[in-house]
């Protein structure tokens, strides 16, 4: 039971995370309708490279409404070592390079401005990096660092759906869309990187910490425990 | 007699008749604010929720000609999200006689449909006005 509640907010996250996924790769079929611009596409052009921008947002989504980092983690992948080695081959080669690369072209196109842009910049470098670290770590057979790794690479996915709920409560409140924007995009990417690192902290410390294991083994009752284990076979020796 | 006459003839406008003011308002609703309305929801996208409301000005009294001589009239629409307006977030221009409308993206003109989700290409030359003769 207590395990089951120790893994409820990590399971309530997955949930959360594949319905909001489901939702937006709903909503973005538009995309591939080539005979109409959804509103996206529309608010966005005209841009520089157009041909570019439309392949790149494509790429991007297409990719992106892959759930397999999102699945990779469940223990039932995990469980399967050999299967979770291929589909982690195949997530680390699209996310290096299909999806951080087309990121970053949209990235110079973001609506808002250059602190958009850095923004999203900031989240592809993140997903980049620690996803080349996370792949050599479980080369080396790292586990720690390579879940470390992963937890970022899967947060900063999770931007994605937790930017556009944001997006939408924000709205609902009535805060100017472009305020909204700048506000949906750093606070979730910050956010799910701080997040991450406290949960790895928490998962690298033991689980009882220094001071309370100090005090446990100086007091006097486990000082007589230790005594009594360290005299009980020399007692017997002398027997 | 001749003035005579030409005041016996039913004169086509009436004053029921909208003024051009009033027509190019409600043909900018009808054409382009509600069907966008229509169109727009709250979805799991990046793209800009929809307004709280939107409201047509229309910028001239009299049709300007453009260069091919056809006769239209500039229009922008205001929109509000919280409590404030937004003065021309769509800028455009209604053509009297077709009754067809045109917004501005980027530097170019190009049908109202683009903004509906039509791929509509820049056309040249609408919604600019000739140039005054000195």
């Amino acid at each position: 039971m207590r395990r089951f509640f120790a893994h409820l907010p990590g399971r309530f996250f997955l949930v959360a995370m594949l319905v909001g996924s489901a939702f937006i790769a709903a909503s973005s079929l538009a995309y591939f309708d080539f005979e109409t611009l959804p509103a996206f596409v529309v608010e966005k052009l005209p841009v520089r490279f157009e041909a570019l921008w439309l392949a790149s947002l494509r790429v991007h989504v297409a990719v992106a409404s892959l759930p397999l980092c999102l699945l990779l983690p469940t223990p039932a992948l995990q469980r399967r070592r050999a299967l979770h080695r291929w589909l982690g081959r195949v997530s680390g080669v699209l996310v290096l390079f299909a999806l951080v690369p087309s990121g970053i072209v949209l990235a110079f196109d973001a609506k808002g401005g250059a602190v958009v842009t850095v923004g999203f910049l900031v989240s592809a470098a993140i997903v980049a990096s620690f996803m080349v670290r996370g792949v050599t770590a479980a080369r080396r057979g790292d586990v720690v660092l390579h879940r470390h790794a992963m937890r970022h690479v899967v947060a900063q996915m999770s931007v994605a759906v937790t930017s556009r709920v944001l997006l939408l409560g924000l709205d609902a409140v009535g805060i100017d869309p472009d305020v909204a924007y700048v506000v949906a995009l750093w606070g979730p990417v910050l956010a799910s990187a701080a997040v991450v690192e406290l949960v790895s902290l928490r998962s690298i410390r033991p689980a009882v910490p220094l001071t309370e294991r100090t005090r446990r083994a100086f007091y006097p009752l486990a000082l007589l425990v230790r005594v009594r284990s360290l005299a009980r076979p020399l007692v017997r020796l002398g027997r | 007699m001749c003035a005579f006459a030409l005041s016996l003839v039913p004169s086509f406008a009436s004053a029921d008749e909208p003024s051009l003011a009033e027509w190019a308002q409600r043909r900018v609703e009808d054409g382009l604010v509600k069907p966008l309305a229509e169109l727009e929801g709250h979805r799991m996208s990046r793209a800009r929720p929809p307004p709280r409301e939107r409201h047509v000005r229309v910028l001239q009294t009299s049709a300007t000609l453009d260069k091919g001589g056809h006769p239209f009239v500039s229009f922008a629409v205001d929109v509000r999200f919280g409590s404030e307006w937004r003065e021309n977030d769509i800028v455009g221009c209604a053509y009297t006689g077709s009754g067809d409308l045109y917004v501005k993206k980027g530097d170019a003109y190009r049908p109202a449909s683009f903004l509906l989700g039509k791929n509509e290409e820049p056309v040249a030359g609408v919604c600019e006005a000739v140039p005054a003769r000195s």
